[in-house]
């Protein structure tokens, strides 16, 4: 999906720490490179950086690591399983005996995947006086249309439609078993005895599993992972055990050697053989019902058999669950987010975001007084409407334009903040950078009412000058605005030529043209934000009290009380699109 | 929307003139909503009044009932969700909560929306379809009718599907203002936006 400009990204596992300590087991020449990783610009066009970069929302923050947290270095918990259609929990058990499929009326459409509905056919006497059994209900899409009657399914209750589903579904087998047992007759072919014997898939699929427990337990009869305490009577228990003690070399070698296994050769085994006559009976199928009748693939993938060729054959899909989870620092397993296991509650009991624990970093051009919410595509008022637009999609190579770069501070202490940026950025567009002010203070986020009460002595405006026509001149070193808790400092950028060279005065080859992506006239800006604060000690207001009760027997204060915490991380800044040729 | 074209209620809700709105007296507004220009409301296709035991017509039911802090853009129709029942077409009434955004051009048909839903544009959202809380639809999406959306998910496609999950940063960060840049985010408060629309 295409990101609307400007854009800010958060790096997280840049020189991926994590998996480096998986990669040293294998091969120990990849973590000289991982150091080195450290120490250069964060490059966001290498192919690592799609996986490491991530919106400030999807965070999570680490208190005990002191560092941000991203699906790649926190583990998942499921807390809940849950049905997206009747929003009923599932529980564990349930789950792993019957699978993480909805087993009460939730069904998916197989045609468009929309949840069905449950409909009383209504006149069925007039519609279908043959049909007197008491079916008086079937499964309806709201969107396409498609019914269960398509497909000749029609059910006697509202309720319990997968128990119904399931025993029309065996009946429909046998019937088509013993239909086939009479065409076989007829034909009077060879193979007649292979078709009578041809099974129905759910019992091709039991033979097999059958088949591959008996392989796999006859190949090694004990499994070593058991700890049933009535195994080490027998004597393979004992030879497991003597194998646990025994040196290494021999562990290895014995493990090196896995048994060969016989794969299944009949149908008794779960072998589904090719026949023929089921080929040309599809085949003559198809011919006759043509292109409309055969199944996509995207509806194939959601049968339980996906060999299913026929839209008449698509049955009906059981709505998957989905999870709720609760997520763990991968590294300390201290505990990051953990919703509620009620499905009707939005809350969370614990949640740590790095949206409370990191300032929020802003991009806009300075030229624009408004810049629309991408996701809000309305305009706000008279005067942004307007109100000349910033044309982010189209910047124009080898002119500065100015960014108004604004970091909010959601903690409760003030932070002083360090910019870095690398003066060219990397990446086949080279544009120059300069960050006006690279080092300053952003205030804490104190209550609003403060701001409000004294908003005259807080809010002061440094390096900003009256707004007039053309560019506005920003002095170096100093902020350009500053508010309760925030701080924007301008970010002069001139974008680089796209291919390297301005436009005209070298033509540029058929070659170089083919070479530039779509992706290398986006002006991207990696930026290393440090920042670092004063906080109290937890453990000093305690400290303090013990010092109280005990007198003058504790007199060393520890190093506690006021500490300075200091948090870096990388970030990236999509700023535009320089303009096509 | 331009001043003169929009009237503010003693709630604080913000209605634009050239907003069609139909049987006025069945539509609630939380207060401090705003309803843009050209947007259709259809309070009159409203569940018909019952005859009570006493004798009496009952109050006729509300058709359309609005949060607080909710955006419904310009081009929406809110049309209250209808069906034949007993041989009679009747209609239901319909819920929006509070801090919904609602895109340009979007139908909606559903019989509930709950609070920090954010709906793309030129969605429709069919007959009795329910949004719970936290929702995130994109824009184009078409939602079947009777289709119920779970909370924290994204959805997308036509017909809809579950598309993704939301993080659990989602509607938050919008708590600083200044500097130029607004304090309103998907799913979080939109009361500074409802302020900020003139």
């Amino acid at each position: 999906m295409a990101q609307q400009f400007p854009y800010t990204y958060y790096a997280c596992c840049i020189n991926a720490s994590s998996s480096a300590s998986l990669v040293q087991k294998r091969s120990s020449h990849t973590t000289t490179a991982d150091e080195e990783d450290e120490d250069r610009t964060f490059d966001p066009r290498s192919p690592r950086a799609n996986y490491s970069l991530y919106p400030l929302e999807h965070l999570l923050y680490c208190d005990d690591c002191q560092q941000i947290r991203c699906p790649r270095c926190y583990t998942e918990e499921i807390v809940a399983w849950y049905c997206p259609s009747c929003l009923f929990d599932v529980p564990n058990t349930q789950v792993r005996t019957e699978g993480n499929r909805c087993q009460r009326n939730c069904y998916n459409c197989p045609i468009c995947t929309s949840p069905l509905q449950v409909n009383p056919l209504e006149h069925s006497s007039h519609l279908a006086p043959e049909s007197s059994n008491g079916a008086s209900y079937f499964l309806g899409c709201p969107y396409c249309n498609w019914s269960s009657l398509d497909i000749g399914v029609e059910f006697a209750k509202h309720t319990g439609i997968t128990a119904q589903l399931a025993k029309l579904k065996t009946a429909r087998q046998s019937q088509a078993k013993k239909e086939r047992e009479e065409r076989a007759e007829n034909t009077d072919s060879n193979d007649n005895n292979a078709l009578n014997e041809r099974p129905t898939r759910d019992d091709l699929f039991s033979n097999l599993k059958s088949f591959y427990k008996d392989a796999l337990s006859s190949a090694n009869p004990v499994n070593p992972l058991s700890f049933d305490p009535t195994l080490y009577n027998s004597p393979p228990s004992v030879t497991r055990l003597m194998n646990l003690y025994a040196p290494p070399s021999v562990k290895r070698a014995k493990a090196a050697k896995p048994t060969p296994m016989r794969e299944a050769h009949s149908t008794s085994e779960g072998l589904l053989p090719l026949s023929p006559v089921d080929e040309d009976m599809s085949i003559a199928r198809m011919a006759q019902a043509g292109w409309d009748s055969l199944s996509s693939t995207a509806q194939r993938s959601q049968q339980q058999h996906p060999t299913t060729k026929f839209v008449q054959d698509l049955w009906p899909a059981q709505t998957r669950l989905l999870t709720r989870r609760a997520k763990r620092c991968a590294t300390c397993r201290h505990i990051l987010t953990k919703p509620d296991s009620k499905i009707s509650s939005t809350r969370y009991r614990i949640r740590i975001l790095a949206l409370d624990k990191v300032p929020r970093l802003s991009i806009r051009a300075l030229s624009a007084l408004h810049t629309p919410h991408p996701s809000f595509p309305i305009s706000v008022s008279s005067t942004a409407a307007t109100a000349p637009r910033f044309e982010y999609e189209n910047l124009r190579p080898g002119v500065m334009v100015q960014f108004l770069l604004t970091l909010h501070n959601p903690l409760f202490e003030p932070i002083r903040v360090t910019l870095g940026t690398p003066a060219v950025t990397p990446g086949k567009l080279a544009s120059r950078v300069t960050v006006l002010c690279p080092q300053f203070e952003v205030g804490a986020n104190t209550d609003v009412w403060d701001e409000a009460l004294n908003s005259s002595t807080t809010l002061s405006s440094k390096g900003k000058m009256q707004p007039g026509d053309g560019p506005v001149q920003a002095e170096a070193g100093k902020v350009w605005e500053r508010g309760r808790n925030w701080t924007s400092v301008v970010v002069e950028i001139v974008p680089g030529f796209p291919g390297g060279a301005p436009t005209g005065i070298v033509p540029r080859t058929a070659e170089e043209e083919e070479e530039l992506d779509e992706e290398d006239t986006v002006v991207e800006v990696p930026v290393f934000v440090r920042f670092e604060y004063e906080y109290e000690h937890p453990d000093a207001a305690v400290f303090e009290k013990m010092r109280e009760e005990e007198g003058a027997r504790v007199k060393e204060v520890p190093e506690m009380g006021r500490q300075t915490r200091e948090v870096a991380f990388w970030t990236v800044l999509g700023v535009g699109r320089v303009a096509g040729r | 929307m331009s001043p003169d074209l929009e009237s503010i209620t003693d709630t604080g809700n913000k209605i634009s003139r050239r907003a069609q709105i139909t049987g006025t007296a069945n539509i609630t507004l939380g207060g401090k909503t705003v309803i843009q220009s050209d947007v259709v409301l259809r309070g009159d296709l409203h569940r018909l009044p019952q005859r009570k035991e006493d004798g009496t017509m009952e109050r006729t039911p509300t058709a359309i009932s609005i949060g607080r802090y909710t955006v419904i853009s310009s081009g929406c129709v809110l049309r209250p969700p209808g069906r034949n029942s007993g041989g009679t077409w009747r209609y239901y009434g319909m819920k929006v909560g509070d801090n919904v955004f609602v895109g340009p051009n979007t139908i909606l048909s559903s019989a509930s929306i709950s609070s920090h839903v954010h709906i793309g544009a030129s969605c429709t959202l069919g007959d009795f379809s329910i949004i719970n809380s936290n929702v995130k639809i994109l824009p184009g999406t078409v939602v079947p009718a009777l289709m119920v959306v779970p909370p924290g998910v994204v959805l997308g496609g036509q017909p809809a599907r579950v598309v993704g999950e939301l993080g659990e940063g989602w509607g938050g960060g919008g708590n600083g203002v200044g500097g130029g840049e607004e304090a309103w985010t998907e799913g979080g408060e939109l009361r500074e936006l409802v302020r900020a629309i003139r």
